[in-house]
């Protein structure tokens, strides 16, 4: 996180972790698609090789308070490919939450545990502790046949560290929840660890109402 | 262009530091000129530190004709500076100037934050006909008709169309910032990826040299390991060889045939260890490099001869016939006749015990070249092409090898077939030995086999000058 006192500025980091082809981008595009434009910038796609990320997406979220404090958002993905693990670290860099975005798909379970494994290997790398950097997993692509089910995901929620999310990002279906969660979960660690209500005088339920109110609703995963 | 201070940190961020970090003076410039030239209205960009990054404008005939009076110069210097430094936060200030004219200040942000603005004009609305009183009225000289006259000549433009033009150049402006910053990510990216693997591949390169420096001190360790066990066990060895000769002499009183026929094996046996123990300390000394080679010239019929009389009771044990040839231009070698010996001995060994009953093991020694630049050949094309030598062959009829094994033959303690151990016996220490012999007299040696045809080795080793 970056703090300017004198313009009232947070800038916070986000970044869409996964294995490959899991669905980051398309969740930053969903994102980009159903959020406010008063909110969201741009997405930035930043290099691709037949539609696969090769950098990272990059896509820019403000948040004007009432209080007068300005808050950054910046969400990036990172390329899942197992090869380009150098770019994955880098985009680590300095981030406050990770977005873990899992295959739902059974033959995709493999792929899961070793990109999670790899995430916590480059976070210790980048000299942040993985058992204090707030974590989520979003299970994506609920719309595919053989994948874990509700009742399996339900289980995995009741002994899971990590707060455990469902969507079908291509569609929309549960990449706001998710973000709100991230922010969320993000938000109450920077408050712990910063005390930001104390010196910018927002508490943690007001910056979420703010969210809230700025990044549109989606309608959720109908008939899931 | 590159700004030193966006280093990784903003970068990681994935943000824009300055303006002129990702937008070109030119392609700003460009641009603006463009605008100009459509819709002749002046227009400037300047950064959020107040750097004039583009200025496309004509000098207009009412600001020269101001600037000829103090206070129309006072007023007009005083109207700029405040446009100038004049920063709004989100949105765009229309300022008005004295003379009736307006600018137009239009923000940049990008990503939340200000990065800059472009003020357009000054214009006078398209909706004022007359001149202000607060220009007529500017000085006491003051030409008024001059200066309507001049009014007149100003760029004129409807309010909602300035708004309308502002806002496309503020829509061209925000997309070359974002392919600016876009193109300035990618760039630093690779960048940053690729020293990123360098770091990574430096990392685990130490990390292979440290394993490999351990590997060659556990190595040197083995070959001291072997060297001194080696010594230890010949020195009791030599005692046991010493008394069994003896007891087989009548030193000790006459034997009984059992006794005689046991003795006979206790020191064949004892000859089968001292040659093992010999190698292994040959090994260590090659392994070491401490060898002492006694060069000399050395005549290939003698060598051949010495041979085939030492070699001659095995084959003809084995039921295996003995061909040696020397070719009459043969040159003398050049080497340490007990080595030379010991490599064909091993050879000539092999050959006879690989060799089916009834084979035909040959020896050759014939007149070859070598490269003078060594047996790799490197540097060939600055040394002379080739030296006169003599090539040894020893090729059986036996089983043969199969390709795979050829590359690991010259490995000490390599054996093709475990099996063959078994029958023949052996440490699979020869051709190691021979290998580095050969190495030692700056030869060559190279093997060829078809399994179930044979197997053939030629030696080049370096002949001894002619006058020798």
């Amino acid at each position: 996180m970056q703090i300017d006192f004198a313009a009232k500025e947070l800038t916070v980091k986000l970044v869409y972790y996964g294995p490959a082809l899991s669905g980051k981008t398309s969740n930053l595009r969903a994102i980009h698609w159903l959020g406010t434009s008063s909110a969201c910038g741009e997405l930035m796609t930043l290099e691709t090789q037949n539609d696969r990320t090769l950098f990272f997406d990059m896509l820019p979220i403000t948040v004007s308070s009432g209080t007068g404090l300005k808050v950054r958002l910046k969400l990036f993905t990172v390329p899942g490919q197992v090869m380009h693990n150098a770019t994955r670290r880098l985009v680590l860099q300095g981030t406050d939450g990770v977005a873990f975005i899992a295959d739902s798909q059974r033959s995709e379970a493999d792929a899961n545990r070793e990109s999670f494994l790899n995430l916590k290997r480059n976070l210790q790398e980048n000299k942040i502790d993985p058992d204090q950097i707030p974590i989520i997993i979003q299970f994506n692509k609920r719309d595919m046949s053989s994948i874990r089910t509700d009742e399996e995901l339900e289980l995995i929620a009741q002994r899971s560290k990590e707060p455990i999310y469902k969507a079908v990002a291509t569609r929309g279906y549960g990449v706001m929840q998710t973000l709100r969660g991230l922010i969320r979960d993000t938000w109450a660690k920077l408050e712990d660890d910063h005390q930001l209500e104390e010196k910018f005088g927002i508490s943690p339920i007001r910056f979420m109402t703010e969210v809230e109110a700025k990044l549109k609703h989606d309608p959720g995963p109908r008939g899931r | 262009m590159m700004h030193d201070q966006t280093d990784a940190a903003d970068i990681m961020m994935g943000d824009v530091v300055r303006l002129e970090d990702v937008l070109s003076r030119d392609s700003v410039t460009s641009v603006c000129r463009s605008f100009f030239s459509l819709f002749g209205l002046p227009v400037r960009v300047i950064t959020h530190e107040g750097d004039l990054l583009a200025d496309v404008h004509r000098d207009q005939p009412l600001c020269n004709y101001l600037n000829t009076l103090d206070a129309g110069e006072r007023e007009c210097a005083k109207t700029v500076g405040v446009v100038r430094d004049l920063e709004p936060e989100l949105q765009t200030t229309v300022h008005p100037c004295f003379t009736g004219a307006v600018y137009r200040i239009v923000p940049l942000e990008y990503q939340g934050r200000p990065i800059g603005r472009f003020i357009v004009g000054p214009y006078v609305p398209a909706e004022t006909t007359q001149p202000p009183a607060s220009l007529l009225s500017i000085d006491a000289p003051i030409d008024s008709a001059a200066a309507c006259e001049h009014f007149e000549t100003m760029p004129r433009v409807r309010e909602h169309i300035a708004k309308k033009i502002s806002d496309h150049l503020k829509g061209v402006l925000e997309l070359l910032l974002f392919s600016g910053h876009r193109a300035q990510l990618a760039s630093t990216m690779q960048v940053a990826s690729v020293r990123e693997n360098y770091r990574e591949l430096a990392e685990k390169n130490e990390a292979l040299k440290s394993s490999l420096d351990e590997l060659k001190q556990l190595d040197q360790l083995k070959s001291t390991f072997l060297a001194t066990v080696s010594h230890e066990l010949r020195s009791p060895l030599t005692s046991i060889i010493g008394y069994t000769e003896m007891l087989e002499s009548g030193a000790a009183g006459a034997l009984s045939d059992g006794q005689a026929e046991f003795l006979g094996t206790i020191r064949s046996k004892a000859d089968q260890l001292l040659g093992l123990i010999s190698s292994l300390l040959d090994l260590g000394r090659l392994e070491a490099n401490s060898l002492d080679l006694k060069h000399q010239s050395v005549d290939a019929h003698a060598l051949l001869s010495d041979l085939a009389a030492t070699i001659v009771p095995t084959a003809n044990r084995r039921n295996v016939s003995l061909d040696v040839q020397v070719g009459d231009q043969t040159p003398k070698l050049w080497g340490d006749p007990v080595r030379l010996s010991q490599i064909l001995l091993n050879l000539a060994d092999n050959a006879v015990k690989f060799s089916d009953e009834g084979g035909t093991v040959t020896i050759r020694a014939e007149r070859g070249e070598i490269d003078a630049a060594g047996a790799s050949g490197l540097g060939a094309a600055l040394f002379s092409a080739s030296r006169p030598a003599v090539v040894l062959t020893v090729e059986d009829g036996g089983m043969g090898i199969a390709e795979q094994s050829l590359s690991k033959i010259f490995d000490a303690f390599y054996q093709v077939d475990a099996g063959t151990t078994r029958v023949h016996g052996g440490a699979g220490l020869g051709l190691s030995i021979v290998k580095q012999l050969v190495d030692g007299h700056e030869g060559k040696i190279e093997v060829t086999s078809t399994p179930g045809e044979g197997t053939t080795f030629v030696v080049t080793l370096p002949a001894a000058d002619e006058d020798a």
